[in-house]
């Protein structure tokens, strides 16, 4: 009879708990299409205004309220393309060095500085490079950069115009910075998932270090550093901070990257305390929500890449 | 060229009266753990050398010193001579990778790499040799037929040598380390994770390579050292107990301790 009751009981709390769950589990659903759906409506005006071609016009004028999105978006994915060529090579390096080759009371220093360094608000990388950072690019690297990939036929526009510091490499470059930690934390922490006897046999073909995490580690660790590439892509993608104040801010789309540009979420954050309700504040708006779509489609072509490889593998 | 390539094997004839790996007074600490204490032993070339003991007696040990697998630790380290040919395999200068091709180790749980069966078996050897892709086939299907997995796997060369049961991934372990044609093999409990049958196949390998490989097996189990071995070494505590072959280690052991051993008393 007890054991009855006490069954009973259990079965109610055991329901309520599932309630719980299940509806904090929905309120994320929520909470995702309410924010959505709100960037469209709010989108609205300015994509039945623009159409498609909103996407694709590099026209921003407010004063003669022609807006489009297309110096946002290539700022944008140019910005964290130029930051994932850096970080990914680099921050990879960085795990490796510190799984296979690092002096073993050094490991542990080394991985909490860049513990740390992931933790760094993006408005301090921000001011550091205003302040620090910019300058150096005036003085030094953009000069160089002008003065020998600069006259490379072919690629060489990419490298052209005066050194203003600001500009679209200087964001990428503090970016990459950015995401580095990430890319390592992540990285390290699945390359130390590689089963010690796997490197063992791998050596004991006659592999190098070189050979073994090429051939063994990356490859049975892929899952772990996509994602944290794909984690990484997400933060550069949406940073506004630290880029607002080192891009330059120009709304115009230069073939230079060292000319200054924009970003969706730069643009947003810079623009958004003018802007007068109507088409203005609409198109930006507009550009929150294609942010949004573009995030959406780096995750989910994160998902399909990782679902492809474990069949694979 | 081509029979060469087919047919991955030591190149000159074993003798087993020859000592291919000597060990002198060799001494082997973990940090300050002291796990072998001065051992001295020989194996003959071409021939079955098995290592019994109790767990932690320093078995493994032994033979991750002789390939020196232990090398990618830090904090462990191996003094005294052991001698590959009478070149001294402890020696600081000595060529790492090139050591390891000399001397193969399978491993106590399958160890297959994260790729296909055919590169499985290619990777090593692309380390060290630049075959043309037939004579590379050939290299593969030779490697896996001598160790008994062709039948098993030669319509899914290119499938994960993930997708194999345990048993064959052995298998496939040990096709690997004869591929890149070893002269000394190491086997470390290399039944210890497979059933029955599989460890039946592992054991008839194992006799079929001995005589043109030498060979090491560290294992628990008597029956199999009896079985496989030309040559019994029994440890304990870090201490090579005694070495014979392995009919007067079971039959007529000469110390006490080995005796408690092989009739089963402890251990």
């Amino acid at each position: 009879m007890d054991r009855a009751r006490a069954l009973g009981r259990l079965k109610f709390s055991d329901s309520g708990f599932r309630v719980m769950t299940l509806a904090s589990a929905l309120i994320v659903l929520v909470l995702l299409a309410g924010v959505a759906i709100s960037l469209f409506l709010g989108a609205w005006p300015a994509f039945r205004e623009f159409g498609v071609g909103f996407l694709f016009s590099d026209a921003w004028s407010p004063p003669r309220e022609k807006f489009g999105a297309a110096t946002a978006i290539y700022g944008t994915l140019v910005t964290s393309l130029i930051a994932m060529l850096i970080a990914v090579p680099v921050g990879l390096g960085i795990s490796v060095f510190l799984t296979e080759l690092c002096w073993l009371p050094l490991r542990r220093p080394i991985g909490v500085a860049i513990e740390l360094l992931a933790g760094i608000p993006s408005i301090i990388y921000g001011i550091w490079g205003v302040y620090y950072f910019r300058p150096v690019m005036q003085s030094y690297i953009q000069p160089f950069l002008i003065g020998t990939l600069g006259n490379i036929p072919g690629i060489g526009f990419l490298f052209q115009g005066p050194p203003f510091g600001y500009g679209v490499l200087t964001a990428g470059l503090v970016l990459a910075l950015m995401i580095l930690p990430f890319i390592t934390a992540v990285s390290r922490d699945v390359f130390d998932t590689v089963p010690p006897v796997l490197k063992e046999a791998a050596y004991g073909v006659g592999a190098t270090t070189f050979e073994v995490v090429g051939n063994i580690v990356i490859p049975y660790t892929r899952v772990g550093v996509i994602g944290g590439v794909m984690l990484a892509l997400g933060r550069a993608l949406g940073e506004t901070m630290a880029v607002t104040f080192v891009i330059g801010n120009a709304t115009k789309i230069q073939s230079s990257i060292l000319a200054q540009g924009t970003t969706i979420s730069a643009m947003i954050a810079n623009q958004f305390a003018d802007a007068d309700p109507g088409l203005f504040t609409s198109s930006l708006l507009a550009l929150g929500f294609i942010l949004f779509v573009i995030t959406f489609i780096v995750l989910a072509a994160a998902r399909w890449l990782l679902a492809s490889l474990e069949v694979k593998a | 060229m081509t029979n060469e390539a087919a047919a991955p094997r030591p190149a000159k004839a074993p003798n087993a009266n020859k000592d291919k790996v000597v060990i002198r007074g060799l001494n082997f600490y973990y940090g300050k753990a002291h796990a072998l204490k001065e051992v001295n032993l020989s194996l003959h070339e071409g021939q079955v050398t098995s290592f019994i003991g109790p767990s932690g007696c320093g078995k493994s040990t032994l033979l991750r010193v002789l390939n020196r697998m232990y090398d990618l630790y830090p904090g462990q380290r191996a003094e005294g001579e052991v001698l590959l040919d009478g070149e001294n395999v402890l020696s600081k200068d000595l060529d790492l990778n090139l050591l390891r091709s000399r001397v193969g180790m399978v491993f106590q749980k399958p160890t297959p790499f994260p790729m296909t069966i055919y590169d499985n078996i290619a990777f090593g050897v692309r380390l060290y040799e630049k075959l043309p892709k037939s004579e590379m086939d050939a290299r593969v299907e030779s490697s896996l037929r001598r160790s008994a997995l062709w039948n098993e796997v030669k319509d899914k060369l290119h499938a994960s040598g993930l997708s194999l049961s345990g048993g064959q991934q052995q298998r496939l372990c040990i096709a690997r380390t004869v591929a890149i044609a070893p002269e000394v093999i190491l086997f470390d409990e290399p039944c210890s994770a497979l059933d029955p049958i599989s460890t039946a196949k592992i054991e008839e390998l194992i006799d079929e390579l001995a005589g043109e490989y030498t060979i090491a097996i560290v294992t628990h189990n008597m029956q199999q050292a009896a079985r496989v071995s030309h040559y019994t070494a029994f440890m304990y505590l870090g201490e090579l107990v005694e070495f014979n072959e392995t009919n007067d280690i079971f039959t007529a052991p000469r110390d006490k301790r080995t005796q408690d051993y092989v009739t089963g008393r402890f251990g």
